[in-house]
Formats: structure tokens, C-alpha cells, sequence
């Protein structure tokens, strides 16, 4: 069985008349080590998909399985601690806490559920230097270059060796140079980490370094070859 | 990085609006603080004035009558003493003096002055240093600034001071002087004018007014008023290292008083009478006994009792003895015939009992009386040829006169028993008693009769000096009775009904006889008297009857009156709910501005795995260092705030209306400043809490978009939800306690209609926040314009508008509410009286009646021809009106005579307003005054009383209206209950407890004559009728232009006419001191207190306005900032600069009267039973003011917006930068 399992995931919206449908038993399987690109184009349902799969929002019907459990089962606590331990998100908007420095922002999750310990201290070094912020560690986010926010992004996602990486447009507000440079930092850190990563992404360019690639469209994945 | 550390960071990098709101914070607890501190201040300097102006003086003994000074001298050696006490100084003290300075043009008088004479040690009780440059010797007095002040007398000038001369006999009593009351003490040179601080405001009554007082020399003053060494008061000090005397501590010290029958006004003689024996050669005793008497000639109940017990072992028995004007023989028919003896003495003695007499003689004489039954002595029965069997009249003066003119009455008895008498052969002569040569009988006892002087001690009935006329005529034989037997009784009673005829509430008996024990030798009569006396005394003791003669703990008294009659923290507390209300509010406004601008921080800290609770800890950490720090800023700004009000309470342009004087001093106590931070604290982090609790329900993935609003999909749900039925509910509760609160009075009322206000409001706003709800997701596009447009973004945030509409409304319905509160004088408010007059010394005469006119020398003044005058008895105690801020412990009682009481059954007569009573017939309706002299069923100890509503509820904590009791201790600790059968509305008799005329004579026997008066000029109805109505001499008088008060109409007749009426009342009556002031300025200066408290608070609700100002730009600022880009695009899209100025003033001004009509329609609503039932009144003209400046504010606040949305550049703006 893979490891995380997306079933017939169905999200609706209600509105003034009839609901709005914005998945449409939407399934997808992903095993450990995988990564995988989900494309489409504004509006078609990419970022609400990431947050059931990131259990930040919950499906009208339908499931999610990560690592055999159902998240959307555990009640609000266990299921922030599930989170905090499972899995890793990368923003678009990267969502950097600017009264924090490089180093904190990383610790954040660490934060989540006490002081961090030394070794946590260690890894967030670790994967500061491993983005390429090593000299910038006590920078706030404000002195950082849009790129570099980004990969403190991704580093804070990676603290607690996430089973499961989720990335929503990381590339959305980059150049393209620095896009690329994105791109590759994650797919390196996911392959050395071992997790899975999804991505969602209006970027082919993006899209095209990953091993799956499917397309969102109209509330139905399906299949996407490559451009 | 701890979780500390996480929210320190987010403390320093939000500093901004970290900032904004400690700020609020800082409001809530300046508020509090604030309150609390104005609590502090005025129970601390009332406190303060109590230790000033006693010193060290702790317990005082004042009282009616004068006692040896040896007594002082005496006490103060005792051991108990010198270890319990400092100090004790005898003095001579009247309260009611009045003091005269004739000055060059025009004499110039102040009544009601503290005269105090004093020994110069009395300046050791001081503790301020102050005491007279120069000490006061014969014919020298030293004023008080006050009273200078008053008087505009200068060192070196003299001054008359007038007295009360005391006199034994009660003035009231038919031999009782009414007129010669009156010491005056002329040519007395001012040597020293002392400040009036330390003992230079000593003052008996606790008040924060400064006393008028005058101090002379003990010695000059006793000689001036012929009592040599003798004093009337008593002052104390006790040892510092001991706790402050107690009434225990003062009951002790009272027993230590080494007093004898003298100072108690008692007197202990023998009386005997001895006939010689022919054989053997021997005295027969034909009476022999101790006779005890007062110097009042009537022995008062309580004093009787005692003696009843204390005497009964000795077989002491009680007589009365009185005056007959006449007694006459009738015929069968009633018919009198035969000359009438005029001016007799009939004696009363329980016959019965025997007891004063020996067994053996009493045995011998066999005689008793029926109800009806007379008993002549022989002279009595030849001058009136009356024998056994014969009707006999008598004629005698009701033993209280009416208005100090004896009434004449008359009764019928039946002569049951002549009694042998015996005619001496030498009569009186001034040094000695008549010689009886033939044997004299039990009945030539002159002693019956007490000592009377100007009476007793003349030696011709022709020479009396009688208050009233002789007018009987005296024949050859009355006056050879009188040089014979001077005032032995020519007829005998039973006991039983002279009482029942001369009994008074002055007393029922004027002598006790307690016959010599047979076995007394010769020589021990002395050791007798002193027997009795302590059995006396042991009895006072025993049965804690102090006749007068009772240390009070005058300091610990005044201390604990010093808590003051309105807890004014708690009043600005209450009244300042809607402050800290609308602070709070903006506590939470700042808050969640806060929050929604770190939304997304949020998201992501839920997105990494913290839990929403957790964030809240983090969130409510943060908003509480920020309310911590914010309370710190609050405290000393609350320090400001209480410093200000006091300046403003103190101030003579802004509030010193409500404390009469400059008094207050500030005063801050720790725990206040504690209590202030403390709640301050708490509300604010429970405002934080509620902001951190909306971040609950909004989606992580919303939160993540930099949004705090929920979605249309949430805000469909939360529609569902929010059902109108809480508003409505809200509503009927708001309007439940709205009726209530005129049910109830005091601080329940005030309670009621805050509660109803901030329950209605609340309603409101949830109405309010329902509307933006609702209108936020439904938009009507075939109206849309430029208001909608304006309409749709105040609903944007609904939660925000509200808050928004929320702080000017509550700062509305605070203007508005207390406008609505203010008072001003009415006619229903002085009864349609003009005029209040007080003498410091009693009145006896009718003014009404042109016999009493001529007693005081008025009748040749004819403005009184059109004045009608009623004289109330009173009863001195406490100011008990708004105008004294200290707690009435036995306040002022006025006794309302039964002409008053009829005057207002005459419909016609204006009368007072009753708040409410408990009339239940017809009669009573219509004229409730009557219920005064109604028995309290099954109750008859109960005294019923009549005073003014907010005198019983904030003077005197009598909250729950008609038929509530309370029980007052007077002098000599007798205790009265009252009942309360009325309540007057807004009256210038605040201040007073009125009882019936009957009701007052029983209970304040010692209480005589009449010291204050409602005087109405028959024609001045001209004058009142457009004082009710004219606004403009309302405006006239506040703006001070009516100085006298009497100027109260055009018509300068009237004015004049009043103005003579009060001048001639002063000048007849200077010595009693008598002071006329206009009623509708007495009752101006009372409401104007009233008035002062609303307007601290309607400056309370400018401070609500100027939060509710603060706030709205703030919200203002921060949605142009948010929306910033929207508004670049519309400029974009061509709305030209104008049309967007518009825009955002039609947001501002939306939210302005949106919070302007909720808060006046609140406050209108909890206002109006008040103003059906009550005394509010909507004062339109002040209201639009008001309210137009609460407009022209928001308005500026709107232009600072306007001013930002135009400044914003346009690109840079639609490039989100």
C-alpha cells in the first residue's frame, strides 16, 4: 500500500444557490521517496487540494491516509502534533515571521511543542547551511532576497523529517533563475531526506523535474505527460 | 528559542500596535485607578479635616445645663484616668452663638457660630501648631478666619456676641422665660485672627464646611455669664499609646466624674416643721422630710424614674405641685359665685401611699381623693364658703404654651375633704419662717411648692415676675395668705390627675419626699443626704442614665463618619462602566487589529503543527505583558485623571458646586492603586482573550491568505446562527429594569438605569453587528451608488464597524443620560415658599398671629402683613443633605407643627412634590403630611417621618422607600425609630428628618420653641409661576446674575417686597440670630450638588468620546492602509479626488451616527420611565450642542482619513508596495 492515499476527495463550497463543487473525487497515490507535480491553472482547486492533503482543511467526503492513518479522524490536538511531525509546507508567499530571525523561523516547528532541543538546534543549521543561508543565519526576513525567503521555506519544512513535503506555487514568486535554483534545492533535499513531496504548480518548467506530474482539471486529476 | 522568547519577539516587532493598545489599556486602568482614587481622596480628606479640627481632642461631655469646674480638676487625678487619658480641659460651649459686628455703615451679623470658652491649655489638643498670636483675656476674643471673614472684621475692631442664657425653667412651661433668653456680650476686642485650620476649625459637627468660631477666655466668659466656676462641657484627650476611645472607653469615663445633685441640676434639703410641746416640754414633729428637687422646678421622666427606685427603699414618694389661676365655688347649676382666689398652688401626693408622712400621721389624717375629688385647706374653704359636697372650679394654664402664649384651661372637681390649717402669728419676713402659735398642720408645708425665682422669692404676689400677665384680680386677703404662707398649697389633688392635667413631656413630678427615718439621730442628717445621693447616682449608673452627663467619643464618631455618605469610588465606578466599557472595547478593537495583521503568521504556525490553543496562549501572553505594561501607563495617568477631578471639585469655576468647599486633598493608597491595576488588568486580557477566541473559527487555510473575516461560506453558517431572539430578549430585560429603576431609589436607581443602558446598547449592537453581517453578503446592485458603495465597506469587517458604532454610543448615552438627570429649581422644590429662615436661638412666638408680632416687636412692620410664617421645631444634628459629605449619624430632625400640616390641605397651596407615600385615604392624597401624625399600626414607639428622597437614599442609606425604618440615637443615647410614611422630591428640605409636632415633643422634650421657618408671600404667586417656566431665568441664575436670589422676576415689587419681609425679620430677630435666605437659592445650592456629580460624569463620557474619536481613526487609518490598493484603483478607474473623499467620509459618518442614534436612543429609552415617573427631562438645546460637538469631532477624525487617501500615490499603491 503506498503511503499516502488520496480517495475520492470531494470538497464543496457553499454558496447563495448551489454548492461549489471544487473536487471531484479526486484520488492519488504516492509512496515514500516519490515526488510528484499536480498542474493546473488558476482557480481549479491546486492550493484546497495541498491543504486536505496537509490536513489544514478537511474534505466534504472522501479520505486521506498518510502512513496508514486517517489525520481527519484525530481530534484537533493530536492532529496539529500529526502535522507537526508528518509533514512540511512550503508557501508561496514562504509566510516567514519577520520578527523572527533565519535560524527562529526554521526552529518554528520546533517551537510547536516545547524549546527545541540541541539536536533539533543542530539540524536547522544543518539544513540552513544545506539551502545556502549559512552566512545569513541571524538575518530577519526582511534583509533576505525573495529567493532566499523561499529557502528558508523550504528548510523550515524540513526540520522535522516530514514524511510528507508540500509545496503550494514555491516558485510562484520567484524569477525564473531563482525558480530553477528553487526547483532543484527541493527535489535534492527531498530525494536526500527520503520523504514524499507534492507540489502544486501553474509551472511546466517546475512541473517537468518532477517524476509525476498530474493535472488538475475542472475539480478531476488526471494523467499529465511531459511538455 | 522558548515560547518566552517567541512571544517577547512578537511583543518588540508589533510595538506598534502593541503600543495602540497598551494605550487602551493604559484608558481602563486610568479609569479605574482614577475612581478609585477619587474614593481614596475624599474619605481621606474628610478624615484628615476630622483629625484637624479636634487635634487630639477624642471625647467630649457637652451639656444642657452648667456643672462645677472642680469636676475637671477632680477627674484628672484619678488613677484610671492618667493611665487612659492625656488631658481634659472644662469649657464653656455653645454651638448656636451669634456674633455682630457693627462695622461703619452697616452691621453685619453670622449666626449659628461654635463660641467656645476655654482655658489657654486647650490650645495643647492642637496638632497643627495653630493656636492665637495673642491668647483672649477679659473682654477680648479671638475670631477663626471663617468667621472674620464673614463678619470683614479686623484685628483691633470689636465684636457683640450673643448668647443663649440658660434657664432652668423650660421656656415652654407657663412659668418659663420666653423673651430675656439672650445674653449679649458687647465690646469685645478682637486680639487674634486664627486660620481656620487645626483648632481654628474646631467644630462639634462633623462637615466639611469651614466653621465660623470664637474663642474667649473660660474665665472672662463665666464671669460675663454670672456661672463662676462652672462649665458645661468636657474635652479629652486620651494617651496616644492607647487605642482610640470607644463609646465602651467613654461609658467608663463618664462614671469617673465625681458629680454631685448640683451638677446634675438637683437639689437635696430637710424640711421640717416642729410645734413645742406643753407637757412634758418637748418639739412635736408635724413634718419632717428630705425633699428632692430639680432647678428645672419640673423633675424630667428619666430623672424621676431613677429616683423612684432609688427612693422607694425610703419610702420616697413623688408630689406635683401647680399653678391655679383661679379657684371658684359653683352653684348647683355650674353657676360660679362668690370672688375667686387668684394665683394658688395645687399640690398632688400619693395620699394613698402615705409614705412621706410618718405611718402614724399619714393613718391620722385619712383622706383620699376620687378622680374628680378636691381637698381645701381650711383658709381655701371659708374664703370660698365651700364645704364637703360643694363643686369647685379651678382654672390653670396648659403646662406647654402654644407658640410661648399660655393657654387658659379649666376643671371641675368636688371638694371631698377640708384640711385643717393653722394661721401663724408672725408671718414671713425675708430671713424667716412664720411663728405659729397655735399648732400647725401637715398642710402648712410651703415646700410643696419648688423654687421659682422671680415667684417663689417675692415677697408680694403683686411683685411676680411672671412671663405672662397677671391679670386676676388680687385682693387684700390673697396677698395676706401670701405673707403668711407664701405658695402653700391652698388645695390637694390626687397624683393621678394632676398628672394627667400638668403632666408635660418637661416631667410629671417636682418633688420627691423621703420621710427622716425616726431613727436618724442628730447629726447624721448630713451622712443621710450623701446616702441618697449615692443611691441616686448608683442607680444613674446602673441603669446607664447619664441625664445629659455622657462623654461621646467625639473622634471616633467623626472618623467613621468620615466614610462618607456617598461612596464615591463606588459612584464613579458605577458611572464610569460605560468608560471603561468603551475602552475595553477599544482594548479589543487595537487587539484584533493586531491579530488580523498577523493572520497569516498565524497560518503558518497552525500549518507547522501548533495548536490553536496553544497560539492562543501565545497571542494572550503577548496582549497580557502588553496590558501589564499598558496598566503600568494607566496607573500614573489615573493618577492625573483623580488629580484633575479633584482640581475640578475643588475648583471655584468648574465643580465646586457638589462639595461646598475647597476641602479636598489628594490622597492615593497603595491598595487602591493595586485594585485599579489589577481589574484594569483583568478586563483588559479578558477583552484580549475574547480577540484571541475569533481566531478559533477562522480557516487555517484563510488565516494563511492574510485574512481574519470568515468566509461567505462561514458567514452563511454563522447567519443561520445568529438568531434576533438575543437581541430581543436583551431588549425586554433592558425594559423590565427600566421600570424597576422607578420603583427603586439611590444607587439601585442609578444601578437600574445603568444596567438597562448597557443591556439595550448591547442589543443594539448585536443588531447592529447582524445588520453588517447581513448586508456584507447581500448586495443589491439595483442601488448601487456611492453610499452603498460606502454602506458595503463599513460591512466589510462587522465585527470592527460595530465596535466602532459601539464606543461613540456608549459615550453618547453617558452625555445624553446625564443630561437628562439635571435638575433645576422648581416651585414644587420649595414648597411655594419664598423664603427659609434658621435662628440660632429659639422662637417662641407666632409670627402669624399679631399677639405673637408684638411679642417680638413686629408688629409695627407692615411687609409682614403679606407673609405667611410656619415655624418648625428643630431638633439639632447633622446636615444630612448632599451638601454634607460626611455619614449623618443622628441627623437634624425638623417637627412640623399641625398649622403646617393643615396649610397644605388647602388644595390651592402649591406644595411640595412627593416622590412617593404612604397615603391611603382620600384625605391623605391630597395632602400626605397628614400621615405625620398618623400612629404606625401596631407600632407606636415608631415615629413616622417624612424626607427627601435622595436625603434617605444617598444621605442616609434608606433605599427601600415607604414603610422602611431606621433607628437614630440622640443625646443621652436615647434611641427613635423611625418609620418613613413620605418621600419629597427634589426639596429644599433636604437634609432633615420631619416628624409630626407631637411626635417631636415627646421624643425631644429638651428641644423647645422653633428655629426654622417657611415664610410665603401671599402675593408672591405672581413670582412663581414663571419660575417654573422660564428658561431663561434659569440661565439667568447659572450665569450668577441673580446674586440675592430674590431678584427672581421682573417684577421689583415683589423682589422687594421679599427683601423687606427678610429684613425686617433679621433686624426684629438679630438676637436670636435669625437668617432669611431666598427657598429657590437654598434649593438652587442643594440641586446644584446633584448637578456637579452629572457633570463629572458627563465628563466622563467626553473622555469615552475622545477614546471613541481615537478609535475611529485608528480604524480608519488602518482600513485606507488595507485598502490602499482599492482606492488606487478607483482613482485609476477616474473617481476623481472629491468623489473619493466622499466616499470615505460617508464610511466615517455612517459609523458616527450610527453610534450617535445608538447611544441616544439608548439612553432616551432608559430614561424615559424616569422621566414619566420621575424628575428627568430631555434638555433638547443642551443636547444638540452636545451632540453637534460629538459630530464636529468625528468629522475632523474622518478629514485625517480623507487626508491619508488622498496622500497615497497611486502606483505605488496599485503595486501593493
Amino acid at each position: 500500500m503506498a503511503d499516502l492515499v488520496i480517495d475520492n476527495v470531494i470538497k464543496e463550497f457553499p454558496t447563495r444557490n448551489e454548492p461549489l463543487v471544487v473536487l471531484k473525487n479526486v484520488s492519488a497515490e504516492l509512496s515514500a521517496g516519490e515526488n510528484l507535480a499536480i498542474l493546473g491553472p488558476s482557480g481549479c482547486g491546486k492550493s484546497t487540494l495541498l491543504h486536505i492533503v496537509g490536513t489544514l482543511d478537511s474534505p466534504t467526503s472522501g479520505q486521506v491516509i498518510l502512513n496508514g492513518q486517517n489525520p481527519f479522524t484525530l481530534p484537533e490536538p493530536a492532529l496539529a502534533k500529526f502535522r507537526n511531525q508528518n509533514i512540511g509546507f512550503i508557501f508561496q508567499d514562504h509566510h516567514l515571521l519577520p520578527q523572527l530571525s533565519v535560524l527562529e523561523n526554521v526552529l518554528i516547528p520546533a517551537v510547536a511543542t516545547g524549546k527545541p532541543a540541541a539536536a533539533v538546534i543542530e539540524r536547522a543549521r544543518d539544513l540552513i547551511e544545506r539551502v545556502g543561508l549559512a552566512n545569513r543565519i541571524d538575518h530577519r526576513p526582511a534583509e533576505l532576497s525573495g529567493g532566499e525567503r523561499q529557502r528558508v521555506g523550504v528548510a523550515r519544512a524540513l526540520l522535522h523529517k516530514p514524511q510528507l513535503l508540500l509545496a503550494d506555487e514555491p516558485t510562484g514568486n520567484l524569477d525564473r533563475t531563482n525558480a530553477a535554483s528553487v526547483g532543484r534545492l527541493l527535489l535534492e533535499l527531498q530525494e536526500r531526506e527520503g520523504t514524499m513531496m507534492l507540489v502544486v504548480t501553474h509551472s511546466i518548467e517546475l512541473a517537468n523535474l518532477f517524476q509525476r506530474r498530474l493535472e488538475l482539471d475542472v475539480g478531476e486529476l488526471k494523467e499529465r505527460k511531459i511538455d | 528559542m522558548s515560547s518566552w522568547q517567541f512571544v517577547l519577539r512578537g511583543l518588540a516587532h508589533h510595538w506598534r500596535i502593541n503600543l495602540a493598545v497598551a494605550l487602551g489599556v493604559a484608558a481602563t486602568t486610568a479609569v479605574l485607578v482614577g475612581a478609585l482614587l477619587v474614593g481614596d481622596s475624599v474619605r481621606g480628606s474628610l478624615r484628615s479635616l476630622t483629625l484637624d479640627r479636634l487635634g487630639k481632642i477624642d471625647a467630649l461631655l457637652i451639656a444642657e445645663h452648667y456643672f462645677r469646674e472642680q469636676i475637671v480638676a477632680d477627674l484628672v487625678t484619678q488613677e484610671p484616668f492618667t493611665s487612659r487619658f492625656q488631658q481634659a480641659e472644662p469649657a464653656l460651649i455653645f454651638p448656636r452663638g451669634t456674633v455682630e459686628f457693627p462695622g461703619s455703615t452697616k452691621v453685619r451679623r453670622a449666626s449659628q457660630v461654635l463660641v467656645v470658652g476655654c482655658r489657654d491649655t486647650f490650645w495643647n489638643f492642637d496638632v497643627r501648631q495653630i493656636r492665637p498670636l495673642k491668647m483672649p483675656r477679659v473682654d477680648e476674643v479671638v475670631l477663626n478666619q471663617a468667621l472674620a471673614s464673614d463678619l470683614g472684621v479686623q484685628i483691633g475692631e470689636q465684636v457683640v456676641i450673643r448668647l443663649p442664657q440658660v434657664n432652668e425653667i423650660p421656656a415652654e412651661s407657663p412659668l418659663g422665660e420666653k423673651e430675656d433668653r439672650i445674653r449679649g456680650i458687647t465690646e469685645l476686642k478682637v486680639v487674634s485672627i486664627i486660620p481656620t485650620k487645626g483648632l481654628g476649625r474646631f467644630s462639634l459637627t462633623p462637615s466639611q464646611s469651614a466653621p465660623r468660631t470664637a474663642f474667649l477666655s473660660l474665665e472672662t466668659l463665666q464671669e460675663l455669664l454670672d456661672v463662676e466656676g462652672k462649665v458645661n462641657a468636657i474635652l479629652v484627650s486620651g494617651n496616644p499609646q492607647q487605642p482610640l476611645p470607644s463609646q465602651t472607653v467613654c461609658d467608663e469615663l463618664s462614671t469617673w466624674l465625681d458629680l454631685t445633685f448640683a451638677d446634675y441640676g438637683f437639689n437635696i434639703r430637710r424640711v421640717t416643721q416642729t410645734f413645742p410641746r406643753e407637757n412634758p416640754a418637748s418639739e412635736e414633729i408635724i413634718f419632717d422630710y428630705f425633699s428632692f428637687t430639680s432647678d428645672k422646678m419640673v423633675i424630667e421622666d428619666q430623672a424621676a424614674r431613677i429616683a423612684d427606685k432609688a427612693f422607694k427603699q425610703l419610702r420616697g414618694i413623688p408630689t406635683f405641685t401647680y399653678l391655679a389661676n383661679a379657684l371658684v365655688k359653683l352653684d348647683e347649676d355650674g353657676n360660679e359665685i362668690g370672688a375667686a382666689i387668684p394665683y394658688s398652688t395645687v399640690a398632688s401626693i400619693d395620699i394613698a401611699n402615705k409614705s412621706d408622712l410618718s405611718q402614724e400621721r399619714a393613718a391620722s389624717l385619712n383622706v383620699s381623693f376620687s378622680e374628680n375629688g378636691i381637698g381645701l385647706n381650711r383658709w381655701t374653704a371659708d374664703q370660698l364658703q365651700a364645704q364637703v359636697g360643694d363643686s369647685i372650679r379651678l382654672y390653670y394654664f396648659e403646662p406647654e404654651t402654644t407658640h410661648g402664649r399660655p393657654q387658659e384651661r379649666q376643671a371641675e372637681f368636688v371638694v371631698e375633704t377640708i384640711i385643717p390649717f393653722t394661721e401663724p402669728s408672725k408671718p414671713f419676713t425675708a430671713n424667716s419662717d412664720p411663728v405659729f402659735t397655735d399648732r400647725p398642720t401637715w398642710a402648712n408645708d410651703t415646700h410643696f411648692t419648688p423654687e421659682v425665682k422671680g415667684i417663689t422669692d417675692q415677697d408680694s404676689i403683686s411683685n411676680w415676675q411672671t412671663p405672662f400677665q397677671l391679670t386676676r384680680e388680687v385682693r387684700d386677703v390673697d396677698e395676706t395668705y401670701y405673707d403668711n404662707h407664701r405658695l402653700t398649697p391652698k388645695a390637694f389633688l390626687d397624683l393621678a390627675t394632676a398628672q394627667q392635667l400638668w403632666g408635660s413631656r418637661f416631667g410629671k413630678v417636682t418633688s420627691y419626699r423621703i420621710p427622716v427615718q425616726e431613727t436618724l439621730e442628730p447629726g447624721q442628717a448630713k451622712a443621710f443626704v450623701s446616702s441618697l445621693e449615692n443611691a441616686f447616682v448608683q442607680y444613674l449608673h446602673q441603669e446607664k442614665v447619664r441625664l445629659g452627663l455622657e462623654f461621646r467619643p467625639v473622634k471616633a464618631q467623626s472618623l467613621q463618619a468620615s466614610s462618607g455618605t456617598t461612596p464615591f469610588d463606588g459612584l464613579f465606578l458605577a458611572l464610569s462602566f460605560f468608560i471603561i466599557a468603551a475602552a475595553l472595547m477599544l482594548v479589543s478593537l487595537l487587539f484584533q487589529l493586531g491579530i488580523e495583521q498577523r493572520a497569516d503568521e498565524i497560518g503558518i504556525l497552525l500549518a507547522t503543527g501548533f495548536r490553536r490553543q496553544q497560539i492562543g496562549r501565545l497571542l494572550t501572553a503577548e496582549g497580557s505583558l502588553v496590558t501589564l505594561i499598558g496598566g503600568l501607563l494607566g496607573i500614573g495617568i489615573g493618577i492625573a485623571y483623580a488629580w484633575l477631578m479633584l482640581a475640578g471639585l475643588t475648583s471655584e469655576d468648574w465643580w465646586l458646586g457638589a462639595l461646598v468647599a475647597p476641602f479636598l486633598e489628594f490622597h492615593i493608597t497603595l491598595q487602591s492603586v493595586f485594585i485599579g491595576y489589577l481589574l484594569g488588568a483583568l478586563c483588559c486580557i479578558a477583552s484580549i482573550r475574547y480577540g484571541v477566541r475569533r481566531t478559533r473559527h477562522v480557516a487555517t487555510r484563510r488565516l494563511l491568505a492574510g485574512q481574519m473575516t470568515d468566509s461567505l461560506a462561514d458567514s452563511l453558517v454563522a447567519q443561520q446562527q445568529r438568531s434576533i431572539k438575543i437581541p430581543l430578549g436583551l431588549f425586554m430585560t433592558a425594559l423590565l429594569l427600566a421600570a424597576l429603576g422607578t420603583r427603586w431609589g439611590g444607587e439601585l436607581q442609578a444601578a437600574t438605569f445603568v444596567s438597562s443602558g448597557a443591556i439595550l446598547l448591547t442589543a443594539i449592537l448585536l443588531l447592529v453587528h447582524r445588520q453588517f453581517r447581513l448586508g456584507s453578503t447581500q448586495q443589491n446592485t439595483r442601488r448601487w451608488n456611492l453610499s452603498q458603495l460606502s454602506r458595503s465597506n463599513a460591512a466589510r469587517n462587522p465585527g470592527r464597524s460595530t465596535l466602532i458604532i459601539g464606543l461613540i454610543a456608549t459615550a453618547s448615552f453617558l452625555i445624553v443620560g446625564m443630561s437628562c438627570f439635571r435638575l433645576s429649581p422648581s416651585v414644587a422644590g420649595t414648597g411655594g415658599f419664598d423664603l427659609i429662615a434658621e435662628s440660632s436661638e429659639p422662637v417662641f412666638a407666632d409670627m402669624n398671629t399679631v399677639e405673637g408680632r408684638e411679642d417680638l416687636l413686629l408688629d409695627t412692620e407692615e411687609s409682614l402683613e403679606f407673609a405667611e410664617i410656619f415655624s418648625l421645631r428643630v431638633q439639632p444634628g447633622d446636615d444630612a443633605s448632599c451638601n454634607n459629605l460626611y455619614k449623618a449619624s443622628r441627623p437634624q430632625i425638623l417637627g412640623v407643627t399641625a398649622a403646617l400640616v393643615k396649610y397644605f390641605d388647602d388644595p390651592e397651596q402649591q406644595g411640595f412634590s412627593w416622590a412617593s407615600s404612604a397615603a391611603e385615604t382620600a384625605d391623605e392624597k391630597t395632602n400626605p403630611w397628614r400621615l405625620l401624625n398618623k400612629p404606625i399600626a401596631n407600632d407606636t414607639n415608631v415615629v413616622p417621618v417624612v424626607i427627601d428622597k435622595n436625603t434617605a437614599m444617598y444621605s442616609l442609606g434608606m433605599y427601600f422607600g415607604i414603610g422602611e425604618q431606621k433607628e437614630f440615637t440622640y443625646h443621652d443615647g436615647r434611641k427613635v425609630r423611625f418609620q418613613v410614611v413620605g418621600l419629597l422630591a427634589n426639596s429644599v428640605l433636604q437634609g432633615n428628618l420631619l416628624i409630626g409636632d407631637k411626635y417631636f415633643k415627646e421624643r425631644f422634650a429638651h428641644s423647645e420653641g422653633y428655629q426654622f421657618f417657611l415664610i410665603k408671600s401671599k402675593s408672591a404667586d405672581s413670582i412663581n409661576a414663571p419660575l417654573k417656566v422660564t428658561a431663561n431665568q434659569d440661565s439667568a441664575i447659572s450665569a450668577g446674575r441673580m446674586e440675592s436670589g430674590l431678584a427672581l422676576d421682573n417684577d421689583s415689587t415683589q423682589s422687594s417686597h421679599l427683601q423687606a419681609i427678610s429684613d425686617a425679620l433679621e433686624n426684629a430677630l438679630s438676637d436670636q440670630g435669625f437668617d432669611v435666605e431666598p427657598a429657590r437659592k437654598r434649593l438652587e445650592n442643594l440641586l446644584a450638588v446633584q448637578n456637579t456629580y452629572l457633570s463629572t460624569f458627563q465628563s466622563l463620557g467626553a473622555l469615552g468620546l475622545l477614546l471613541g474619536t481615537f478609535g475611529l481613526a485608528t480604524v480608519q487609518l488602518r482600513s485606507i492602509l488595507e485598502r490602499r490598493a482599492e482606492l488606487a484603483l478607483l482613482r485609476s478607474s477616474g473617481f476623481r479626488r472629491s468623489r473619493l473623499a466622499q466616499l470615505v467620509m460617508l464610511e466615517n459618518l455612517l459609523l458616527l451616527f450610527g453610534g450617535l442614534t445608538t447611544g441616544v436612543f439608548a439612553a432616551l429609552f432608559s430614561v424615559l420611565p424616569h422621566m414619566h415617573f420621575g424628575d428627568a427631562s430631555v434638555p433638547f438645546r443642551d443636547l444638540i450642542f452636545t451632540l453637534s460637538i460629538v459630530l464636529a469631532v468625528g468629522i475632523c477624525t474622518s478629514l485625517l482619513a480623507i487626508r491619508a487617501t488622498l496622500r497615497a500615490p497611486v502606483v505605488a499603491a496599485l503595486r501593493g508596495d
